[in-house]
């Protein structure tokens, strides 16, 4: 035990070369200011928080709202504005909380948008709120806003390192199932519609081929990080990170996040390495000597036990988290509890069709609503396999049509109190045929929302 | 370490991997091989399926891109095109010289060209799509005020949206069909009334210039990106695949399910789901379901790759969609869209014309068409889509 203990104190307080953190900084900074421009520049400001009427809130986080077109405009200036400084590393400590407030805040508006690389961008950003990632080749060690340091405690690299592995440990793990280990699901569809791809196209056409790339993505996935750990497979895994998000970032319009992973997996590699970088980027703009606060070889004292605690808090949520679809009942792909902030990536091919009703309150006469006049195209398809979206389009329609008169076109006059909602959702799961997805008859608006299991889902029957 | 010890490990490490893969390899002793029957390999006498060795034709989207393209779509809008141009020449023979038999011929021509309307409908993208085709031509119901108004004024401008439902086939429906008149009635309608035989001719105009417009956006620069644009990542958003399926199923839905039968029958009439049979394509003309079923039976022609003016069969969706191996209750996806718009294209011809009368006399058996129509719009929209890799992408999407 005291082996572990050891090992822990080590890998936590032990004194450790800053540079790892330095560079990660600046590329993360570059990375996103990358990524927040193109998403500005492809226009999605606008399509995605302006355009659509409602928005599909986390449960908690209904207060989170996306204001006008200046008030999200700001706030994706802010966010620009704060990458800039973050690589720059000026304003260090401020740049990052209105990083982490700004990304986190615009992932919360819609869940329509989540996708795994923003939840990890949202981890990061906030823990580099506590990371002395500016002690060192930074505007503000220049400027003499903060000390330099040499050294830092290895757990502000170490929690990087550990972000890492959960990342791509529970992709690995999340890919130990029947569909993709033994069917080659989704991919194998995904594959055949790639034979033209140049070079590789050729290989899409055996069926093998998915089967090659299920295993060895599960495989990657599991044991990149230990293969990235070891001083001497560093490079060759390294290159397998290369070749395998390459192959990602060709096949499937997945945007950055090939690029992101590519980047931050840097940090498992050696101080000396990351040495070599800091010292060509502070010779290529001479920030080295200006600097007027004494630099502090040692990494300052800090309350050993509220570190340990926090960040033992940390690890375990992060453990947590993940692995709480177990506590639901079902197939999770088909129900999908406990699927998000879990790191299933390119897991599963489904797609929806869900037509709502609203019932008459006296003569079992029903509305058929139009979706469209609510949600835009992207929001429909995200809600119609999701069943808690579902859901909460049923409230919505719901809080639409609840104590309102309605004239029909013959004249006549219904007075709704409490709108019953049902819904017709049609789910293809792996392209094995459109089933009956939730329970039709089920009164959607009586339904209440929360992390409890979801019994109007009907069973898969594939 | 040396570095003659570490090249040793090295080689001692790869040598185990390799060994590893051989033990994989020969583990099996019983008959194994690819079971499934569309695979090049398919093996009769295996008794294990190990499909994990099949080997498939791979499918070329360029020739299917290519067929879908020269042997229909160029075909149909050619011949659009020249059924317009026939509909403009009788309506400027009409026009110069008013007797019985050229508004008759004129009547005839304006069905013609409706019909070949019909074939093209569902090409809802590209060009098409970026004029909004649909309601240039043949949006409806029209609105018979402005069109009197119009007549009446003699001065309008057809190009403004506003006039959308004042022109097109649906217009010239209740101009050459208008209630209680004979055909010798319109004929002297028209003989008397310059206005109305300059509004009718700058109506018939109007469309033979956006037939004239679409084939010639196709033929000439459109017809080579719609046939090269597929090699797009997944059949992304913007890819040729993406765009003919989209512009399927919209089309399909929003167009042919909902208007030419969801909406005069009320189903999407709030809750009363009270009739709304003035709302039938051609109300005017009293015959809508040969238009009907004419955009159904083409539509099929397409899905499959046939030609357009043969029954032959090349590339088409449905041979995509065998290609990825698609189901739907066990059975091919393929043949279950095909035998469900056969479904409709019975039904559809169940019932009787006009339309606008059958919805009220008749309407449970328009109920049923209707039902066989929306039960297709989850196979097209579900499955065919997603068979397809066909994805609303609106931005990245990491597949969750």
């Amino acid at each position: 035990m005291t082996g572990i203990k050891e090992w822990l104190y080590r890998q936590t307080f032990s004194e450790k070369s800053i540079s790892p953190l330095i560079v990660f900084r600046i590329l993360f900074g570059i990375m996103m200011f990358l990524s927040t421009l193109r998403f500005i520049l492809n226009g999605w400001v606008y399509e995605l928080y302006i355009q659509p009427s409602y928005f599909f809130t986390y449960l908690g986080f209904d207060w989170v709202k996306p204001f006008d077109l200046y008030g999200i405009s700001l706030l994706f200036g802010l966010l620009l504005l704060s990458t800039i400084f973050i690589a720059l590393g000026l304003f260090y400590r401020i740049s990052t909380i209105v990083f982490f407030i700004c990304f986190t805040y615009i992932e919360l508006i819609d869940k329509t948008n989540y996708l795994n690389h923003y939840y990890f961008i949202s981890l990061i950003g906030f823990l580099l709120m506590f990371l002395p990632a500016n002690k060192g080749c930074s505007l503000d060690a220049y400027l003499g806003l903060t000390s330099k340091q040499q050294k830092v405690q290895a757990w502000t690299i170490n929690i990087l390192k550990f972000q890492m592995a959960v990342v791509y440990i529970f992709a690995g793990i999340s890919k130990l199932n029947y569909d993709w280990l033994f069917e080659a699901q989704p991919l194998r569809n995904w594959l055949k519609h790639q034979t033209d791809l140049p070079f590789i196209g050729e290989l899409m056409q055996y069926e093998f081929t998915a089967y090659l790339f299920s295993w060895g993505g599960a495989l990657f996935d599991l044991f990149i990080v230990f293969i990235l750990l070891n001083n001497r497979f560093r490079i060759y895994g390294y290159t397998l990170v290369i070749i395998f998000h390459g192959l990602t970032a060709v096949m499937f319009p997945i945007g950055v996040f090939p690029y992101v992973m590519i980047v931050s997996t840097l940090i498992f590699f050696s101080p000396d390495f990351h040495k070599n970088i800091v010292v060509w980027i502070q010779d290529r703009f001479a920030l080295k000597s200006k600097n007027t606060v004494q630099t502090e070889i040692k990494a300052p004292t800090q309350n050993k036990r509220a570190i340990s605690l926090l960040l033992g808090l940390y690890i375990l949520i992060q453990l947590i988290v993940p692995l709480r679809y177990l506590a639901y009942p079902g197939d999770l792909f088909w129900t999908e509890q406990g699927y998000r902030f879990s790191w299933r990536v390119m897991l599963i091919e489904k797609a929806g069709y869900a037509q709502f009703f609203i019932h008459h309150p006296d003569n079992g006469t029903k509305k058929l609503i139009d979706n469209k006049e609510y949600l835009t195209p992207q929001q429909e398809k995200m809600m119609s396999t999701q069943p808690d979206m579902i859901l909460q389009f049923a409230h919505h329609l719901r809080d639409e049509y609840s104590d309102t008169v309605i004239i029909e076109s013959n004249g006549a006059e219904i007075n709704i109190k409490q709108a019953k909602v049902t819904a017709e959702v049609y789910v293809s799961l792996f392209n094995k045929g459109s089933r009956l997805f939730i329970d039709s008859d089920v009164n959607l608006s009586k339904i209440k929302r929360g992390f409890h299991h979801k019994d109007w889902i009907l069973q898969n029957e594939n | 370490m040396s570095d003659v010890v570490r090249i040793q490990s090295n080689t001692r490490i790869l040598k185990v991997f390799f060994f590893g893969i051989v033990v994989l390899l020969s583990f099996s002793c019983r008959k194994r091989g690819c079971m499934d029957e569309n695979a090049i390999n398919y093996d009769a006498d295996a008794e294990i399926a190990d499909n994990a060795t099949c080997t498939y034709e791979p499918f070329e989207k360029t020739q299917m891109l290519t067929n879908i393209c020269d042997n229909y779509i160029i075909p149909a809008y050619t011949n659009f095109n020249e059924k317009n141009i026939a509909l403009s020449n009788s309506a400027n023979g009409f026009s110069s010289d008013p007797t019985l038999d050229a508004f008759e011929a004129l009547q005839q021509n304006w069905k013609d060209a409706l019909l070949s309307w019909q074939q093209v409908c569902f090409l809802d993208f590209g060009p098409a799509a970026f004029v909004i085709l649909n309601n240039q031509v043949n949006l409806h119901p029209v609105d018979t005020d402005v069109i009197n108004n119009n007549i009446s004024l003699g001065v309008y401008n057809l190009d403004q949206a506003s006039n959308n439902d004042a022109k097109g086939y649906q217009a010239l429906d209740y101009l050459l069909h208008q209630p209680g008149m004979t055909s010798e009635d319109h004929v002297t309608y028209f003989t008397n009334n310059a206005n109305a035989m300059t509004y009718l001719t700058d109506v018939v105009d109007n469309i033979s210039y956006w037939s004239n417009y679409i084939l010639t956006e196709w033929t000439s620069s459109y017809k080579d990106s719609f046939k090269s644009n597929s090699s797009s990542e997944s059949n992304a958003q913007g890819s040729s695949i993406s765009n003919l399926v989209n512009g399927l199923c919209y089309h399909y839905e929003s167009i042919i399910r909902k208007g030419k039968i969801g909406l005069p029958l009320g189903a999407f009439n709030g809750f009363s789901q009270q009739e709304m049979p003035e709302l039938v394509e051609c109300y005017y003309h009293q015959e809508s379901l040969p238009f009907a079923i004419e955009s159904v039976n083409a539509m099929k022609k397409y899905i499959n790759g046939e030609s357009f003016s043969s029954s032959e069969n090349r590339l088409g969706l449905d041979d995509y969609i065998n290609f990825v191996g698609a189901t739907q209750n066990s059975s091919t996806l393929s043949s279950v869209i095909n035998s469900q718009i056969d479904q409709i294209i019975d039904k559809l011809e169940q019932l009787n014309d006009p339309l606008s009368n059958e919805i009220i006399t008749n309407k449970p058996a328009v109920t049923e068409a209707y039902s066989a129509l929306q039960q297709l719009v989850p196979y097209l929209k579900v499955d065919m889509t997603s068979a397809l890799g066909v994805l609303i992408t609106y931005q990245d999407n990491d597949g969750d």
